[in-house]
């Protein structure tokens, strides 16, 4: 019973405060870095009851009970995923075995919604916007893997994330390292491609796809796409924190510190973003399967050398 | 017990041997017979069972009966072949309905179920040869039912199985070089000499052909294509994994104790990484969905070879686990996959497509065995991979510094297996209907739904309580070893989270305005219906892939046969005959001069 206020109170009301909070900081960014002078901080909110407020458009022929099921499928597994690393973050000896792959596991899970929803349209942009989006899953996920490996290896194989944090928090934290840092670049790229943003959003790629993926989602069903998007851009940057910067802290200065950490992480994000532009799905399967891996296989070697 | 026993073998094959017998216009009494002699072997399996783990809870007990052996192990894994093959006759009925020679179909199915049986209780390694030969025929048989090009891979298949049964006995020969028994339960071996290594190795590749795994995997892709839907359901992809990894798992653990660390660890390891790594990038681009399943039959082997090779015990206990899971999801994908095919009349993927509507049943349980091989927690196939991960964790902290390989390769390969599968989701039951209107569009009748909707309730109730029900009951009491699952993760908490995100998603549409209404999808203002040829099938969705400049050559290497070693021996072979043929050509003048070339080299000789 606890664990259901868990998740209901991590899981999902924290992290979409959190995530949407951080949407704003993203368009508030964005909008000055184009001069332009950005929305105000509640429009997040208002977006998403607008949306709420809107009509439920089906289309027409298609399969409509995956249709709706599809968002649901994505909001669910990042609320596991928060509520896990809040968990281990605020009691690291609630930790279990193997709780690490379990978290890389259900973050595949949100992709795994888009796509379905997207085939489930019955509608040709759509699935290719979602074809692309599972061969970006299948580029990323590689060095992704390997990057996630790098912090396991160095706390001694431990694959319990609490067992991260209480290394970290005892030896200092990964990123001090040159295996962390080069892991940290390779997973700070998969990250974007994750959040599926620019250079990596061929998915939905509004100039070409009309929205993708997404293009026939609507009212309280986009809704809760958006919800997801938000809780991610939240969820992933924190799971960044735990694996190299050893998880929030929550006395004193250190609080400060990771709070800062996880700010720098989100705007370098942001930059990456605004700085760059689309890539073709092939492109990107290169460049995940050629530098990106190659990145993180040297940061094992060199985690392997105790570097 | 004895009785049981000698039932579980001996009902299905004089039934079997009945119905080879009926006049072959009796295909209902054939059919009913078949019905009735698979639920009596799964019944007196079911017993066994219960038999064996109600009065001998003590694992080191086995009951024995002179040549025969029931242990923990071989009574879970002929329960299972009772199931499947009950299974696989009563979808058989439906699917089979209007194909010639049912009389015999359904004898070479019951005589398959017999022999493996035997094959699994038996404890002379003589014995157990003897039933495995066996099941080489009936596949041989079976495959051949199918279309006409049939023939050609039933006797690949026949050759490859085969020949590996010649290593099998020659490993045996090896065995009984450095152990006196022939009885498989006293034969301890430890792995010091070479020839114990030969020996394990000719064992294993026994194994591996018939599991299917990687060199000797040709003949699975092969036969998709050809043998009947129900066949592959019941060999490949559920029976030969069952048995193929029960011997590799009897030679690993009870004949000969692999340790950690071990060369042979480390071959094993490698056979299945380069398994699941090669196979699912063949399945990725793959236009039959047959195929593309079969590739997937050879992929997730490499898995349980991966979870035996780490040769601790929660590998072994994964990889155990991971053949009965797959056995369940496999058999289930392709049983509702023959359903597609039953309405469809096609398994081109760029033929189908939009059948979700039509076939929901079909479509629910072929999405649960596509999440539970893909590894999406909490279906069953992500506990045993958890299992499978674990184990090699566990052996990276026993000194290895390769555990990252193989650890990416299962996980990254579990990504490429979604993948594959969202293709076939969105080909076949999804996207947009195909170009040509499929006329019979309908769900198949309920009899050959029986079987898809029970192995997917399998597989979330595998997954759900993987520790309360197959792993207490089937996995655990297998091993040698103990085994505790403290910390382990909690599938049935995490199945109560799901639900209440379910129940906070469906609170988040009833938030909203609950008006709703159709509209025509927006394709920059063209009208879909009018447009049938905007219809992406999915079938060339991974072109990308095959595009990436090393990986093009290794498929155009692949597609040209050249790592099937099938294909090079028939090469080979055909390479040396083509001389003696070129001699022996059949025309008298050449006959003359080389009679003429042979007698001047004669004189040359003697004079």
């Amino acid at each position: 019973m606890t664990m259901i206020f868990y998740f209901i109170f991590f899981g999902f009301f924290v992290s979409v405060t959190a995530g949407l909070l951080i949407s704003w900081i993203d368009r508030k960014v964005t909008a000055r870095l184009q001069y332009r002078v950005g929305p105000p901080i509640l429009q997040p909110f208002t977006d998403i009851v607008k949306l709420l407020g809107k009509e439920l458009l089906l289309p027409k022929g298609a399969s409509k009970i995956t249709f709706l099921f599809s968002p649901i499928l994505g909001i669910i597994s990042i609320m596991i995923v928060t509520t896990l690393l809040w968990l281990v973050n605020i009691w690291p000896q609630k930790t279990f075995f193997g709780d690490l792959i379990v978290v890389l596991y259900f973050l595949v899970l949100p992709s795994l919604g888009i796509i379905l929803g997207g085939f489930a349209s019955r509608n040709p942009l759509a699935s290719i916007g979602a074809s692309r989006e599972m061969k970006l899953v299948m580029a990323y996920e590689l060095p992704f893997i390997l990057a996630v490996f790098v912090p396991v290896a160095k706390s001694g194989l431990s694959i319990k994330l609490g067992e991260i944090i209480s290394y970290q928090s005892a030896y200092g934290a990964f990123i001090s390292n040159w295996s962390g840092v080069l892991s940290f670049i390779v997973i700070l790229f998969c990250v974007q491609a994750k959040l599926g943003l620019v250079p990596f959003d061929m998915a939905e790629a509004e100039t070409e796809l009309a929205g993708g993926a997404l293009i026939e989602y609507s009212g309280p069903s986009l809704a809760i796409f958006k919800l997801t998007k938000a809780m991610m851009l939240f969820v992933l940057p924190y799971f960044i924190v735990i694996l190299f910067l050893g998880g929030f802290n929550f006395n004193g200065l250190a609080a400060v510190r990771s709070l800062l950490g996880f700010v720098a992480i989100i705007v370098l994000i942001i930059v990456i973003r605004n700085t760059n532009p689309r890539l073709r799905v092939d492109q990107a399967l290169r460049f995940f399967w050629g530098p990106m891996t190659i990145l993180a296989i040297l940061a094992l070697v060199l985690a392997g050398r105790g570097l | 017990m004895r009785n049981l026993l000698l039932s579980s073998l001996i009902v299905p094959f004089i039934l079997g041997l009945v119905s080879f017998i009926l006049p072959k216009k009796n295909k209902t009494l054939a059919c009913a017979l078949a019905i009735i002699a698979s639920f009596a072997t799964f019944i007196v399996c079911i017993a066994v069972f219960m038999l064996k783990s109600k009065f001998y809870l003590d694992n080191s007990y086995i009951y024995t009966l002179q040549y025969f052996l029931v242990d923990n192990l071989s009574a879970f894994i002929a329960l299972f072949i009772g199931l499947f093959g009950f299974l696989i006759v009563l979808y058989s009925s439906g699917f089979m309905k209007d194909k010639e020679e049912l009389n015999k179909y359904y004898a070479y199915v019951l005589w398959t179920i017999s022999a493996s049986i035997g094959a699994v209780i038996s404890n002379n390694f003589l014995l157990f040869l003897t039933f495995w030969g066996v099941l080489g025929i009936t596949l041989y048989l079976l495959i051949a039912m199918g279309t006409e090009d049939a023939p050609a891979s039933a006797k690949k298949a026949f050759i490859i199985i085969g020949g590996s049964d010649a290593l099998i006995l020659l490993g045996m020969a090896a065995v009984f070089q450095l152990s006196p028994f022939l009885e498989i339960s006293r034969i301890h071996i430890p792995l010091t000499n070479n020839l114990a290594v030969f020996s394990f190795i000719c064992l294993a590749l026994g194994a591996f052909a018939k599991s299917g795994a990687m060199p000797l995997h040709t003949w699975i892709p092969d036969s998709a294509e050809t043998a009947p839907t129900p066949v592959m359901a019941f060999l490949p992809a559920s029976l030969d994994k069952l048995l193929g990894i029960y011997l590799l798992f009897r030679i690993s653990v009870n004949i000969f104790d692999i340790q950690p660390n071990s060369a042979i660890s480390l071959f094993l390891m490698i056979i299945g990484s380069i398994t699941i790594i090669a196979a699912v990038m063949m399945a990725l681009v793959q236009h039959n969905f047959k195929k593309l399943l079969s590739y997937h039959a050879v992929s997730q082997v490499g898995y349980m070879i991966l979870g035996i090779g780490t040769a601790n015990p929660i590998g072994i206990a994964g990889g155990l686990f991971h053949m009965l899971n797959n056995a369940v999801y496999k058999s289930c994908l392709f049983l509702s996959g023959g359903n597609v095919e039953y309405r469809a009349k096609t398994d081109d993927l760029s033929k189908l497509g939009g059948l979700a509507k039509f076939m929901p049943v079909t479509f629910i349980a072929f999405a649960i065995a596509s999440f539970s091989i893909s590894g999406i927690p909490p279906f069953n196939g992500f506990v045993s991979k958890w299992m499978i991960y674990q184990g090699i964790i566990e052996l990276g902290k026993t000194g290895t510094k390769l555990w990252p390989l193989w650890l990416s390769v299962a996980m990254f390969g579990s990504a490429l297996t979604l993948a594959s599968f969202m293709k076939l989701i969105h080909a076949i039951f999804l996207g947009q209907p195909s170009a040509k209107k499929i006329d019979d569009a309908k769900e198949v009748p309920a009899v050959m739904n029986i079987a898809p909707v029970i192995l997917a309730g399998l597989c979330i109730i595998f997954g759900v309580w993987a520790t309360q029900i197959p792993l207490r009951l089937f996995i655990v009491p297998s091993m040698q070893t103990h085994l505790t699952f403290s910390g382990m993760w909690n599938s049935s908490l995490a199945t109560i989270l799901i639900l209440v995100g379910l129940l906070i998603g469906f609170i988040i549409y009833l938030l909203g305005s609950l008006k709703s209404r159709e509209v025509r999808q927006f394709i920059g203002g063209e009208d879909l219906e009018k447009n049938p040829q905007m219809n992406p099938s999915g079938a060339e969705f991974y072109n990308t892939v095959r595009e990436i400049p090393l990986l093009q050559f290794l498929y155009k290497r692949a597609e040209e046969k050249l790592f099937d070693i099938y294909e090079m021996g028939k090469r080979a072979v055909f390479g040396v005959s083509s001389l003696f043929s070129y001699l022996h050509n059949g025309i008298l003048p050449t006959y003359c001069v080389w009679i003429l070339l042979g007698m001047i080299v004669i004189m040359l000789v003697i004079l």
